[in-house]
């Protein structure tokens, strides 16, 4: 078993290697390495918008334009985003492909009260979305960028992966 | 005040191969005079998301303009969107703010009255900003000021954002939502990525 939490730099070289063209990311506490290590690949345009539901939309345009962009979205922001999601991903069958921040995970492993409740619903969520979606813990579990880049592209709809730990190098 | 669909008749006659995205009460009226499949209808496609769309979709295809009609209601809920724009637009965005100071399309309730969205824009750094440095921002207040300023807004670098006051005497046609899914191939079928 890996450390927890994954690479930052496998994770970027992985989502280059699925063809990412535009990464839209607003930083947060567990993101902060991706960002730095994005904003740092000059293969990689990075877009920090001022909210998710811009994110989300500037994505969808994006793809509708023929470019690959990836969603880095905390999962609170994602609760924000909500009807850009719906209107922009889900709707209109946008693959929009998602690395969702799961706020509140560590504690809630920790068994940490009172459980942050940003982590309670972000499953239930994507669930009731209809977003399929796999854990990205370590960096054993990279391979699960390609199996939601694949899904999203196969269903036409929006895919994520969960990332419960902070990013390390 | 401009009379919205004058307004659209003029960008209408000179438009050639640019992508026109249009939302809300814009979607309604704009059909009247275009029938282009670079035409993009975003309606229910996000609140507030139109420009953040649009952004999209002009950093993807650099080789044209993309415009976006865009209500003063929606700017309201995006604003931050300003600030996006000011710091990421690509020359080839325009942004036509159609400000009619109403929630039209739900009944004509009243905007917040004071808001100057050239002055926020201005604020949020569009002017000698985005991706080019080269942003600008106007507010034309009349069909001669915008027939005049839209050579430049169809060819010079921007991102350009322009507020239009406008009203409109006709009746609006009633709102029929169409295949969201079938309008997004639509449009990536026409720009040739699909």
């Amino acid at each position: 078993m890996s450390d927890p939490g994954a690479s930052a730099a496998l994770t970027v070289e992985a989502l280059k290697g699925l063809g990412m063209t535009h990464a839209l990311i607003i930083p947060d506490s567990e993101s902060r390495l991706l960002f730095d290590r994005l904003t740092s690949d000059d293969d990689v345009t990075v877009i920090s918008p001022t909210r998710e539901g811009e994110s989300i939309a500037i994505a969808a345009g994006l793809w509708t334009g023929g470019a690959r962009p990836y969603v880095v979205i905390q999962n609170t922001g994602l609760m924000e985003a909500g009807d850009a999601l719906r209107g922009c991903g889900l709707g209109p069958r946008i693959p929009l492909r998602l690395v969702v921040g799961w706020r509140g995970y560590v504690g809630a492993q920790q068994g940490r009260a009172p459980i942050d409740s940003a982590f309670t619903y972000t499953e239930p969520l994507l669930a009731a979305w209809g977003i399929p979606s796999w854990h990205l813990l370590s960096d054993d579990d990279l391979g699960a960028l390609a199996e939601m880049d694949r899904t999203a592209a196969a269903t036409s709809s929006p895919a994520a992966v969960v990332t419960g730990y902070a990013f390390r190098p | 005040m401009i009379e919205r669909l004058d307004l659209f008749r003029s960008l209408a006659a000179r438009r050639t191969d640019e992508v026109v995205v249009m939302t809300m009460s814009a979607t309604l009226q704009w059909p009247q005079v275009s029938d282009h499949p670079l035409d993009f209808d975003f309606l229910a496609f996000g609140m507030g998301h139109a420009s953040d769309f649009g952004l999209g979709l002009a950093l993807a295809r650099p080789e044209r303009r993309t415009i976006v009609w865009k209500g003063d209601g929606g700017l309201l809920m995006s604003l931050g969107s300003l600030v996006t724009l000011g710091r990421y637009g690509p020359e080839n965005l325009v942004v036509l703010l159609l400000e009619n100071r109403t929630y039209e399309m739900t009944g004509g309730q009243p905007l917040p009255p004071g808001a100057d969205f050239a002055a926020l824009a201005r604020a949020a750094g569009v002017e000698g900003g985005g991706a080019t440095g080269r942003g600008t921002v106007a507010r034309l207040e009349s069909l001669e000021a915008f027939e005049a300023a839209l050579g430049a807004l169809l060819t010079e670098p921007g991102p350009h954002f322009v507020v239009l006051p406008v009203a409109t005497r006709h009746p609006l046609p009633p709102v029929q939502h169409t295949d969201h899914a079938g309008r997004v191939r639509a449009l990536r079928r026409a720009l040739g990525v699909e």
